[in-house]
């Protein structure tokens, strides 16, 4: 009962967001505000209707009621309760309901920002939301229905995907749905301003940079935790393999990227406007492509889960998007002239510029890499695998120059800037990043690329944290505390202290990275309950290793005991299990994490009498990439929160005064 | 031999068994007997930052490498270039798949007697044809795949230095009325700079 009314819930939800597509549009187009309100009260019913099917749907993964199609291929009766959560988003169909269900509530908010925002961008902005919509909610509705019935019912469900059973994937293929289908706000709000016509008063920018940020926060937290599941779960001490899925999930963040970055010099100086509703149409494209590889696209990879044969609408979509944005492109170029003009080739707006494009070459380049396959195998049938080593030897050293800009740009002062004072400001950064390479050198780092790397991040924490140390104290001085002091300096200018924390974030990761994949150890050892081993400092002996049998897998528990340094590290268990209806094995790496390095042991084998095989990893420094996530949050919270009413009043000072002190 | 400094990575080892370290007490300790004698906190900050690199050293100059025989070395260089033809986009180091067993047993053995890198990775594309290898050959027709990058690159840098010359030039901008001369504005700058003393920091020339 409640699966039908679910069900029929989809095709009502899909013409309530058509109508407000077309509603909304032509209101906007033929100015009339009542069909523009209806469109929008319209949009307001899908999230209501749609949160009928994703109950309907819940209900029937708890209720094991196997005669809906969906539910017999993703659950079975021996799967918990609380799975129904990855069940449903486990297949193609429920994962496209997901996707339009949070759609639909976070487009909601943003269109109610928008209408009382935006009087006359919004209606546009709406119906382009609106249509996005309408897309997914068709494709449910006659091609990937998950509350269609099966015409028997059977007696048990397939089961769960076993590499879904792990708690990263209660958080990662959710956040990444979400964070690629988000940047169709941004999207939204900045094509809706150049169709109104509107485009060259940077009015949508504050309300687009918002929504940029939060797409471009949880796109970071997607890929974060996609790389921390791959890390404890996949058992290859890695955790990115530049597998064409990762790329594509990556490719319209680093377009967000740029965006978060170009958008802020429109704010703060009325330009770059062309370039800004670029990159974000580009952005949504690529996240549009990351939809499509992740859907039967044609390139193999190993998250290939929710594959189907719907790939060519997505791949169509993709291209009704990118013609659609250039012919508006085209039609509105004139009402984006800006007056401002770049007064130096040294000042923040360019080093803002060259982020942008060292962020698209990262961009094209990994897009470059993950369809040379395809061109090769069309044009001459030949097949070839452009995996890891490519893309570490192309983008590693792009990344590199990315994170010095990223310690020198923030230095430059908006609009003019002289080498003498760049130099002044590096100075100290500077001295730092020679110093910690003198002493990293010395102490037996000989790599020279490790020690430019090395170098290059010390750089971009001693820019960072000297200014902290700069602003608190000065304001010390004038009496503050410290800490009063230090926080006040940081909520004084939150886009630009929030943008601080967010550099530092990006630090730690590519502290971990190089740490990771430059001194990375790694050894298999063959080993028989009783044996001890060290490697890297660490003693560990095997204790042996129990077998249980559960309703969907056996798994093999093997017991360590490990010490470092005369420390006792206390018990330690890597698990492998086996899903017999799958066939398909899952290991779980046993690790101890310290901010030094990860002592990590994975079973690759297990044989007779206890024999088995396991392959040791010290990984070096990768407790800093995950302890950097709760700083990407912070630090975009920051960046978003709203000014204070102090910081408002120095807006007020005439812009004679302001140019004089940039 | 490994270098005495790995004796420092157990100052800066935050495990549960140590609760000195738990506090996170030793990584801040340099700043703090720092402070007497360095009143300059660009010195201080330069210090603290020395603390962290060693925290780099000690994590490198302490990794095993050496630990690992070289043969073996090799044989993972060699796993992680090669891909296991059954599970896409995973090299045979990465996968746990019979086959991926079975070949890194292989390139264990042909190192084992005297193989060179480039003959093991050769026996691997005879067998399975150049999709075994996880990046195009440098040569032929695949050049495009390693040029492409690097030209758009610089493409892109031209481009970009292009563009920003385009806009730094001031294109017909009138000589508005609030212009002022060079000697005006630096005076204008001196007033504004005294009238901003009270509002905050320096650093916040650019703040906004």
């Amino acid at each position: 009962m409640i699966v039908d009314a679910g069900g029929l819930a989809l095709p009502i939800a899909m013409l309530a967001a058509a109508y407000g597509a077309a509603g909304s549009l032509l209101g906007g187009w033929r100015r009339v505000p009542v069909l523009v309100l209806s469109a929008r009260y319209g949009l307001y019913t899908v999230p209501i209707l749609l949160t009928l099917s994703t109950a309907a749907l819940v209900y029937a993964f708890v209720t094991h009621d196997f005669s809906v199609r969906y539910v017999a291929e993703n659950s079975n009766l021996a799967m918990p309760a609380a799975y129904t959560w990855v069940a449903f988003y486990a297949g193609n169909a429920g994962s496209l309901l997901f996707i339009a269900f949070v759609f639909s509530i976070i487009s909601v908010v943003a269109v109610r920002g928008l209408a009382s925002g935006l009087k006359h961008t919004a209606p546009f902005s709406t119906g382009l939301i609106a249509l996005v919509l309408a897309f997914f909610l068709g494709i449910i509705t006659f091609l990937a229905n998950p509350l269609e019935r099966l015409s028997f019912t059977p007696p048990d469900g397939q089961g769960i995907n076993p590499l879904l059973v792990h708690f990263g994937m209660f958080i990662h293929p959710p956040m990444q749905m979400a964070g690629l289908i988000s940047v169709a706000l941004p999207f939204s709000i900045a094509m809706g301003a150049l169709l109104a016509g509107r485009g060259g008063r940077d009015e949508w920018v504050d309300i687009g940079r918002t929504w940029g940020m939060i797409s471009w926060l949880i796109l970071t937290i997607g890929l974060l935790l996609g790389s921390w599941w791959a890390y404890t779960i996949l058992g290859w001490g890695g955790y990115w393999a530049w597998d064409p899925v990762e790329n594509s999930a990556l490719m319209p963040w680093l377009a967000m990227t740029a965006f978060v970055h170009s958008i802020m010099v429109q704010k703060r100086r009325g330009m770059f406007r062309m370039w800004n509703i670029v990159l974000v149409a580009v952005a949504f494209t690529l996240a549009e492509m990351g939809m499509f590889i992740n859907r039967g696209g044609p390139v193999p990879s190993v998250h290939s889960f929710a594959q189907s044969t719907m790939g060519w609408l997505f791949l169509a979509f993709m291209g009704v998007t990118l013609l659609g944005s250039l012919a508006a492109f085209a039609w509105r170029m004139d009402t984006l002239r800006s007056r401002e003009v770049l007064d130096s080739m040294l000042s923040r707006e360019s080093a803002f510029l060259a982020q942008n494009v060292l962020f698209l070459v990262v961009a094209f380049a990994t897009l470059w890499g993950t369809i040379y396959p395809v061109f090769t195998e069309a044009a001459q049938d030949v097949v070839i695998t452009v995996g890891q080593p490519y893309f570490d030897r192309v983008n590693g050293p792009l990344l590199l120059v990315i994170v010095l800009l990223m310690g020198v740009g923030p230095l430059l002062p908006w609009r003019r800037a002289s080498w003498r004072r760049v130099l002044k400001a590096i100075r100290v950064p500077l001295v730092v990043a020679a110093a910690t390479m003198a002493v990293v050198a010395v102490a037996g780092v000989h790599r020279p690329v490790a020690l430019v790397a090395i170098g290059v991040v010390a750089l971009a924490v001693a820019g960072i944290l000297h200014e902290w140390a700069r602003g608190a104290k000065s304001r010390h001085a004038k009496g503050e505390s410290y800490p009063v002091a230090f926080a006040r300096l940081l909520g004084g200018n939150r886009p630009r202290y929030g943008g601080y924390v967010v550099h530092l974030a990006i630090s730690m990761l590519a502290v971990g990275a190089i740490g990771s994949s430059f001194y990375e150890v790694q050894r298999d050892f063959v080993m028989e309950p009783g044996d001890t081993e060290t490697l890297g400092g660490y003693t560990f002996e095997y204790l042996g290793f129990g077998r249980s049998e559960h309703p969907d897998r056996s798994e093999v528990v093997a017991r360590f005991s490990a010490s470092s340094g005369g420390s006792d590290l206390g018990p330690m268990e890597a698990r492998r299990s086996f899903y017999h209806d799958f066939r398909m094995s899952s290991t779980r790496a046993a690790i101890r994490s310290t901010p030094l390095e990860d002592f990590y042991i994975v079973p690759s084998e297990f044989g007779e009498n206890g024999r088995a095989v396991f392959r040791v990893y010290v990984n070096p420094l990768v407790w800093w990439m995950w302890a950097a996530g709760p700083l990407f949050v912070l630090g975009t919270l920051l960046a978003l929160s709203p000014r204070r009413e102090r910081a408002a009043a120095a807006l007020r000072i005439p812009q004679a005064a302001r140019l004089a002190r940039a | 031999m490994r270098p005495s400094i790995c004796t420092l990575r157990y100052l800066f080892r935050l495990d549960e068994t140590n609760p000195a370290a738990r506090r996170g007490g030793s990584r801040t300790a340099p700043t703090r007997w720092a402070e007497p004698v360095l009143n300059s906190y660009t010195l201080r900050a330069s210090i603290s930052w020395l603390a962290l690199a060693v925290i780099v050293v000690a994590a490198a100059a302490c990794s095993a490498t050496d630990e690992v025989p070289d043969l073996e070395r090799r044989a993972q260089q060699i796993n992680k270039s090669v891909m296991c033809p059954v599970c896409p986009g995973e090299s045979i180091d990465q996968s746990q798949h019979p086959l991926a067993v079975q070949m890194r047993s292989a390139v264990d053995e042909k190192l084992g007697e005297g193989w060179s890198d480039g003959q093991v990775r050769e026996f691997f594309v005879e067998r399975y044809g150049p999709v075994v290898l996880m990046e195009p050959p440098a040569e032929g027709v695949h050049l495009a795949a390693w040029i492409v990058p690097p030209l758009g690159t610089i493409l892109a840098i031209a481009a970009l230095y292009v563009v920003i010359r385009l806009m730094a030039r001031p294109r017909s901008r009138p000589a508005a009325a609030d212009e002022m001369t060079g000697a005006e504005r630096d005076e204008y700058v001196a007033r504004v700079e005294a009238a901003l003393e009270g509002d905050g920091p320096k650093g916040r020339e650019d703040a906004g």
